[in-house]
């Protein structure tokens, strides 16, 4: 037996190519793996990447390169140099790093890890999964769970939204008792917004220049729109403000903040100005109880928190090979049909 | 034995304290774990020294079934014994364990205090202090003090959170400490419930000092002290309560409060006349 990968990724294959696979039904794909003579098969098919493991018979003399011909047949047209090809103990490595999100566009991502369960879920059920490919990827699972804890790789925010909720959740606890207010109706704030709404914020209002707009924004995120004019009272009653209007100069002063702040008894408030040029005028900041967090702060913490993962990456990899060789060990012991086990500890030799 | 086990105690109260602080800024939970642990040991060695020290105080005869606090070294240990068996209530049930570091130092502080400068030998009762109300008014008011030092830690985790936020370059340690809105409401609700026992504590002062001396309150410097700080606290409160003041100033008004604590408890030892019985200070 032979484990053999073809795969491509969003670092090897420009996008039209994985878009031409990402149509693909994997039942299918599978389907249509195991009449061409492969024993046992996993797809794992997300918008990033489009892999197969498969299974194939020592004596059959089939190699990854086969395998990409497959992957070459199903894409319907030639993939060349997009898909890298590997065998073994290449193979198990390269999925290890997967699971771990090593290999992933933001490195440590943890969707990855469901992906690739879901991925597995889908061969069983297909019946396409034997004893190697269920220890395989079970462990696959296991070592992705295992990188995340013992790494920081997954710690920390990966984009300007993520960090702006993490914020706000660290200066009011639970966003369910927060009311956004939204100025402007750029994509951006869209984004904000409907990220706030997915944490449970309270209520959220549009205040645009534009009344039709603004309402059309308002209505996408089950929200409220607010009258222009009427924008500095209701900085009294929100809690986190985003604003992202076009205005060439800045449209929320610190009178009007200090004025909006008399009836706020001393609960925070959190702007975010993501506008360029900006909406909040510095000097807001200076103001007791005022936060405000503008598109390159947010960003710096982002660019930290990735720099952060990135300098977990060697422990990770380490982890990583250690456990693809033990694997690997795995594998050649059932291949030569005596059998040895793997460790399932959680402080093994690496901790 | 009385003094080993406060001593090993101590040892375990700062190896927490330790842990707790590494815990600012290395996640690790396993730290936070161990100093729930090693708290829990501290916690155990210290009740026991407190029975060996019971037993020692209760051999004199007129001492007996009254508790030993008339020394400086027996309130300081009740004290932090109290702050500790309090934070140990609190951090087991809401694992918060960030907040160790701001609570803990103030046992260690106490009774390390205790072992280096206070006289650990007991002594008779003087006979106006051989009433039941020894084993009441003294620890109401120190529980309410453990709360207050408990209050403080928060209120100090607050300011720490506050400009960890202001200054826009937010660390790990941000994202670990609890919301300032959430520091906020804990500081109050501490101190909501720590105020009626000063208070009640104070009134008991007042009841017991009417049966002994025949009035209820002389204005000797512990009394006023203690006023005080209920004065102080009581401010906060009504900040807070009526007019629904909070954040860095409300925080600021409460450790005013918590120095007159402090005040009351140590420097005023130096001043009273009536309360100079705590023997052995410093």
């Amino acid at each position: 037996m032979n484990l053999l990968l073809a795969g491509l990724n969003h670092k090897t294959a420009p996008l039209p190519l994985r878009e031409r696979l990402a149509v693909l039904d994997p039942g299918k794909t599978l389907h249509r793996l195991r009449s061409e003579g492969f024993s046992e098969g996993v797809l794992i098919a997300t918008c990033n990447r489009f892999e197969l493991y498969a299974l194939a018979p020592k004596n059959s003399g089939r190699g990854a390169e086969d395998l990409a011909g497959f992957l070459e047949r199903e894409a319907g047209s030639p993939i060349g140099s997009a898909a890298y090809r590997m065998e073994n103990g290449d193979a198990v490595r390269h999925l290890f790093e997967v699971a771990s999100g090593l290999d992933s566009l933001v490195v440590g991502e943890t969707d990855i890890l469901g992906q690739v369960k879901d991925s597995y879920a889908l061969a069983k059920e297909a019946g396409m999964t034997g004893k190697v490919s269920n220890v395989l990827f079970q462990r696959s699972i296991f070592v992705g769970k295992r990188v995340r804890t013992e790494t920081a790789i997954s710690v920390g925010p990966t984009s300007v939204a993520s960090v702006a909720v993490d914020l706000a959740s660290r200066i009011f606890g639970n966003l369910s008792d927060c009311a956004v207010l939204i100025l402007g109706a750029g994509s951006m704030a869209q984004t904000l917004a409907r990220t706030l709404r997915s944490r449970s914020a309270k209520e959220i209002a549009v205040a645009n220049r534009n009344g039709e707009r603004g309402r059309e924004l308002a209505s996408e995120c089950a929200g409220k729109a607010v009258p222009w004019e009427e924008f500095p009272k209701a900085l009294a009653i929100a809690d986190i403000v985003i604003a992202s209007t076009s205005s060439p100069t800045p449209i929320v002063d610190s009178e009007t903040v200090g004025r909006a702040m008399k009836s706020r008894m001393g609960r925070s408030l959190f702007l975010i100005d993501i506008a360029m040029p900006r909406n909040v005028d510095e000097g807001v900041h200076g103001l007791d109880h005022v936060y405000l967090y503008r598109m390159e702060d947010l960003e710096t913490i982002v660019a930290e928190s990735l720099k952060n993962r990135e300098g977990e990456l060697q422990r990770a990899s380490r982890i990583v090979h250690e456990k693809a060789s033990e694997f690997s060990r795995w594998l050649d012991s059932v291949m030569e049909g005596r059998e040895i086990s793997l460790t399932h500890s959680e402080h093994g030799e690496i901790s | 034995m009385e003094l080993i086990l406060a001593k090993a105690a101590f040892a375990f109260y700062a190896a927490a304290m330790a842990l707790a602080f590494l815990y600012l800024f290395y996640k690790n939970d396993a730290w936070s774990l161990w100093m729930l642990r090693l708290m829990g040991v501290g916690v155990l060695l210290q009740s026991a020294s407190f029975g060996f020290r019971l037993h020692s105080f209760w051999l004199i005869p007129e001492n007996r079934y009254f508790l030993p606090i008339n020394s400086f070294f027996g309130a300081l240990a009740y004290l932090s014994l109290a702050v500790a068996a309090v934070f140990y209530f609190v951090e087991g049930r809401h694992r918060l364990g960030i907040l160790g570091a701001f609570v803990l130092p103030w046992p260690v502080i106490g009774l390390g205090s205790a072992l280096i400068w206070a006289d650990p030998k007991t002594s008779g009762l003087v006979p106006a202090l051989q009433s039941y109300w020894i084993n009441i008014h003294p620890m109401v008011l120190m529980t309410s003090y453990a709360a207050f030092g408990n209050a403080f830690g928060v209120g100090l985790a607050l300011l720490v959170q506050e400009h960890q936020i202001k200054s826009r370059k937010p660390s790990e340690l941000c994202y670990r400490l609890p919301s300032i809105e959430e520091l906020d409401d804990l500081n109050y609700h501490i101190i909501a419930a720590a105020w009626p026992v000063l208070t009640v504590g104070i009134i008991m002062g007042g009841v017991w000092a009417y049966n002994a001396w025949g009035r209820f309150w002389g204005w000797d410097p512990k009394e006023t002290w203690a006023l005080i700080t209920a004065l102080i606290y009581a401010g906060y409160l009504h900040m807070r309560y009526v007019g629904r003041l909070r954040g860095k100033k409300a925080i600021y008004v409460s450790m005013v409060g918590f120095a007159s604590v402090v005040f009351t408890f140590l420097g005023v030892n130096f001043l009273s006349g009536l309360h100079a019985y705590l023997s052995g200070g410093a």
